[in-house]
């Protein structure tokens, strides 16, 4: 079970559609790492060289082949001028929306996303990870899409309002919050990372087909179109379910399309041949409840199930790995990846 | 007076038509002037909940479960249903009916996701439960407090982090400890809730979606009468 190549060699050479020596596997590590150095998840969200610090550890711990920097979808909306709070070990949650009228957003100001609230935060902790490990494996950053952005600046509840009755509101938000992630992920690519688009709002769960449609997927386009630009491949992870626009997922350009509640058989059926997929074992049930046999058992399932997608399969969580999970569980879920090298 | 009496129940089945359809289309204003036409009309408040409103919101339940309306939908459909419920609710004469099982229900402390608990509250008020929302970010205790004030019932609790699902445990061991764990039945449900998780918290049952959740409680509900 000893890999025969580094995590950057096997990314690089699977991402060029080269041999590689097991099925890349990229659980998704996010505020989990804060736990692997023992610290609180409020000081990793606020801190560059906590949060640096401990996805250099949880990679060195778990080996997985991206480290994957991340703590809430909020943090774009945060620059823009939403308050958060942050609980002392929890994820940080909105606390006053930056946009209640029109007014509102036509006084946002120009934003300089390489200063602006915590986004700095993450750009400290890419190069620390860059920095220390970087050699060896790739770093990426999960920043959230415009979609989530505006549910961020808007609260949720008052954006699926303005769906319907302030479209033009709506449009504006996801306009100004498509600009901005474009500037970060260009600072994130120049800090030495990767970004990654992730979408939790606009799920399948959530919003219809028609809905992400006309709201989610432009902004999720026009940033996977930067990203690409940029030479990086495009990452878009989505949770819940997605089975009803997992099509317009690989319409946006992404090259990996990480899904959480399909199964694996349909979305190859869908989109094997013309994306990457990434997934989905299930967090909450098996990582976080399961035993390791049960997470080997899954993983298993899923790599029986995509190993062979024609574009590729990436193994990982369904979706944000609990912060609680139980370490040997995701030892269990990397040693799928090597055992299946093995056969 | 025959043709007269026949004219009256035209009308009363038209507005509440009206009612149902301006729920299921999400139309606020529609909504408001078909509850007043009932109240200018003399047609009973509560007849028209439960033969206008409720019907458009089983409709929109409809709608949800089979993927045609989702989130943004119901959300519009519940801001139509409020409005009406708003116009008729000061014209209902009391009259309790058959003593229907108290709901206290909340979203978990340490979590703000309450658009997943208003749906439910929602589908629960209008299948005819009695509600007590304690809103989001509800402390075990408060939950414990309100369940000693109502006596017994039914307690519905959601989360949509997977960091605040041990508070459920929490919260059915307190009710235990209070010694008042035998007079209620508990539900648990939300983003990262699963039915294994439920049985380990000693959770009575875990809906696994809104309409789950009122078929749930109207077992209880018929179990109790």
């Amino acid at each position: 079970m000893i890999d025969q190549m580094t995590p950057a060699e096997r990314m690089g050479a699977f991402l060029a559609g080269k041999d590689i020596d097991r099925p890349p596997c990229v659980p998704l590590i996010l505020n989990h790492a804060a736990r692997v150095i023992g610290e609180k998840i409020s000081r990793y969200a606020t801190d560059g060289a906590v949060m640096g610090a401990a996805h250099v550890a949880a990679y060195r711990r778990y080996g997985h082949d991206l480290i994957t920097i991340f703590t809430d979808t909020s943090i774009i909306g945060e620059a823009m001028g939403t308050t958060l709070e942050f609980p002392d070990d929890d994820v940080s949650r909105v606390r006053v929306p930056a946009v209640v009228d029109q007014q509102d957003l036509d006084r946002l100001e120009e934003i300089d996303c390489r200063r602006a609230g915590r986004l700095p935060v993450l750009l400290e902790a890419v190069r620390r990870c860059v920095n220390e490990v970087g050699g060896e494996v790739f770093v990426s950053v999960c920043i959230p899409a415009p979609f989530s952005t505006a549910a961020a600046l808007r609260t949720t509840a008052a954006l699926a309002r303005d769906l319907y009755r302030q479209r033009d509101l709506a449009h504006g938000l996801i306009d100004r919050a498509s600009a901005l992630t474009e500037d970060f992920a260009t600072a994130v690519h120049e800090a030495g990372g990767i970004p990654a688009l992730v979408d939790p709002v606009a799920s399948g769960s959530v919003l219809s087909r028609k809905t992400f449609e006309e709201f989610a997927l432009g902004g999720i386009r026009r940033v996977i179109e930067r990203i690409r630009t940029l030479g990086a491949p495009g990452i878009l992870h989505i949770c819940g379910r997605t089975s009803t626009i997992i099509d317009l997922m690989a319409d946006s350009g992404a090259a990996v399309i990480s899904v959480d509640q399909i199964p694996l058989k349909e979305a190859r059926e869908k989109v094997g041949w013309r994306a990457c997929l990434m997934g989905n074992v299930r967090p909450t049930e098996t990582l976080l409840e399961g035993t390791p046999d049960a997470v080997r058992a899954e993983a298993l399932a899923c790599l029986e199930d995509a190993a062979d997608n024609p574009g590729g399969f990436i193994l990982s969580s369904g979706c944000e790995v609990p912060i609680e999970t139980p370490p040997e569980n995701i030892d269990a879920l990397m040693d799928s990846a090597r055992q299946w090298g093995l056969r | 007076m025959v043709k007269e009496k026949i004219g009256a129940e035209a009308e009363k089945c038209r507005l509440f038509a009206a009612l149902a359809e301006a729920v299921d289309g999400m139309d606020e204003e529609g909504a408001v002037e078909a509850a007043h036409a009932v109240i200018d009309a003399g047609i009973d408040a509560y007849e028209a909940i439960t033969g206008g409103l409720s019907r458009g919101m089983e409709t929109v339940s409809d709608k949800y479960e089979t993927g045609i309306y989702f989130v943004p939908e119901i959300l519009l459909c519940a801001d139509a249903m409020y409005a009406a419920m708003d116009v008729l609710k000061p014209h209902i004469k009391v009259r309790r009916s058959a003593a229907a099982m108290p709901v206290i229900i909340g979203v978990i402390e340490g979590d703000i996701h309450d658009i997943g608990k208003n749906i439910v509250k929602l589908m629960l008020e209008a299948a005819g439960f009695t509600i007590h929302d304690l809103g989001n970010d509800v402390r075990v205790s408060a939950f414990v407090e309100k369940a000693r004030e109502v006596g017994s019932g039914i307690i519905a609790v959601s989360t949509l982090m997977s960091t605040t699902m041990p508070g459920m445990g929490r919260l059915v061991d307190a009710l235990g400890e209070a010694g008042i764990r035998r007079d209620f039945r508990v539900m648990i449900g939300g983003g990262p809730i699963s039915a294994s998780f439920a049985e380990k918290t000693g959770a009575d049952a875990y809906g696994a979606n809104a309409m789950e959740a009122v078929r749930i409680a109207a077992a209880w509900q018929e179990a109790h009468s």
